[in-house]
């Protein structure tokens, strides 16, 4: 029932000015178009600038009437996210949601929230008590879950590539092969040695 | 004496707040995904009852849902049953309005085999396509929904490979992947007019939601289930040309005495009608008639 040629255009046409936006989508590995992963850089003057989040996405069968299922990967300290689970609280993921949308404009709206929390209409609690009690806890805390968390996994793929040329791999090889699947190194061995 | 009227009163708040807290804790659990389960569930459940379009039945058996209500209702009912030969329901699922409207627009022109009227509404299709470009849209979001209404009023015309019957329009109409399709081509449609026109729409929607032209649009006219209100059928009237009649069942009493039901005549803006025929009433008197109950719409048929 998922509707494939659009999945495909959608795709396209994200990843067409991902050099400027930042903001690309893969498959989650596999060739299945229902599983994708979204990625978004932090917003510039916000506590996630410098970080890169991924964003697990899952077409429903719906699709495109009903919203694509997103959540966060990476860990991520904001009044709309869960800190626990990733969950994201936006209108357009769920009663606003509309076929007028698209993979890459939920991913805009997220990136939007980034940069402007609601903390009235929180996700988290916890985070939202605290940015709105203690803006400055709030910020440190933020900043340094997106040094922790949305950094590493760009510097744990260098090493992983590293890893994986010394075995004899092209470089090219071996980082498709980790994007493909997420950057799982026993999953992209597995890959390039199939 | 106070004491003990408070005692007992505590108590009971007691109870009742840790009762809250045992069923806060339970939809703690709930995730979205079992809330939106459950909500198609009830749409599934609603879908039984009604189908997006229903069979034609007669204006009286609107009655037998007022029988303990209103007598000004029951009195408009039966000068409905005068004035119309029959009503056709639509299921309240927020979208009845477009509908409605997609039902007796393609059964108008099955009928009529108006071929003038198609290459009318056709062009104003293709305005639309070219409004919503210049808005912005990415013509992948919606082109399939524009193929989809083209290919339904192609198929109504007769003489064609893929011509279809009134039973076969009926069975298209209730079948979710044209009938949705085609709604949400109206939603398209409705939310560029709006748009492209925000100047002259802003004080209705303000008036309506307190909200801007955008939000608007955003959150109650390309969301599928938002109710359609005098803006959205203002902008999707103007924007195919297409006249449509309201009339209004609700308690509203005449002062002039005897019982008349009133109807509103959403005209097109002249810029939208045909202008060959600018000068004829004939171009502007609505063919298609809905029944209007607050909140929901159903398609009505003339004598």
């Amino acid at each position: 029932m998922v509707d494939i040629a659009r999945v495909q255009k959608e795709l396209q046409e994200c990843n067409k000015d991902k050099d400027s936006s930042g903001i690309s989508v893969k498959l989650k590995g596999g060739n299945s178009l229902t599983h994708l992963v979204g990625s978004i850089p932090g917003p510039l003057a916000t506590p996630y600038e410098g970080g890169t989040f991924l964003i697990d996405i899952v077409i429903p069968d719906g699709y495109p009437f009903e919203p694509p299922k997103m959540q966060f990967v990476t860990r991520v300290w904001h009044p709309n996210i869960s800190s626990q689970s990733g969950a994201i609280c936006l209108d357009i993921l769920k009663k606003e949601w509309s076929p007028a949308l698209t993979i890459k404009t939920a991913l805009v709206s997220i990136q939007a929230l980034l940069s402007a929390p609601e903390p009235d209409d929180p996700q988290d609690a916890v985070v939202a008590q605290q940015y709105l009690k203690d803006y400055q806890t709030f910020a440190n805390t933020a900043r340094y879950w997106t040094e922790a968390y949305a950094k590493s996994s760009s510097v744990g793929i260098e090493e992983k590539v590293r890893r994986l040329v010394e075995m004899g791999f092209p470089e090219v090889m071996a980082k498709d092969a980790l994007d493909a699947v997420g950057g799982d190194e026993n999953a992209a061995l597995e890959k390039l040695c199939s | 004496m106070q004491n003990k009227e408070d005692l007992p009163a505590n108590a009971t708040v007691d109870v009742v707040t840790s009762g809250k807290a045992s069923e806060i804790d339970d939809w703690e659990t709930i995730k979205d995904n079992d809330i939106m389960q459950q909500q198609s569930a009830i749409l599934a459940e609603e879908a039984e009852k009604i189908q997006y379009v229903g069979d034609k039945e007669p204006v009286s058996s609107l009655a037998a849902e007022y029988q303990s209500g209103s007598a000004i209702l029951l009195e408009k009912i039966k000068v409905l049953n005068e004035q119309y030969a029959a009503l056709r329901r639509t299921r309240g699922d927020g979208n009845c309005f477009f509908r409605s409207f997609m039902f007796s627009y393609l059964e108008h022109i099955l009928e009529t085999q108006d071929q003038v009227e198609v290459d009318r509404v056709k062009a104003s299709v293709e305005k639309c396509r070219k409004t919503l470009l210049d808005l912005g849209y990415t013509e992948f979001t919606f082109e399939d929904f524009f193929g989809l209404f083209i290919e339904q009023l192609e198929s109504v015309l007769q003489g064609n490979e893929g011509s279809i019957s009134q039973e076969e329009l009926v069975a298209r109409c209730r079948d979710q992947s044209v009938s949705d399709y085609v709604v949400m081509f109206f939603r398209f449609v409705t939310s560029g007019e709006i748009k492209r026109r925000s100047e002259f729409f802003e004080p209705f929607i303000m008036g309506l939601s307190n909200a801007t032209v955008e939000q608007f649009c955003k959150s109650s006219v390309e969301p599928m289930g938002e109710e359609s209100d005098h803006v959205h059928i203002t902008a999707l009237s103007d924007a195919l040309g297409v006249p449509i009649r309201v009339v209004y069942l609700d308690r509203s009493s005449c002062d002039t005495g005897g019982t008349s039901v009133n109807h509103h005549d959403f005209i097109p803006t002249s810029e939208a009608l045909p202008s060959t025929a600018s000068g004829g009433s004939e171009a502007s008197k609505p063919y298609i008639t809905l029944l209007y109950r607050p909140g929901h719409y159903d398609i009505l048929y003339c004598k």
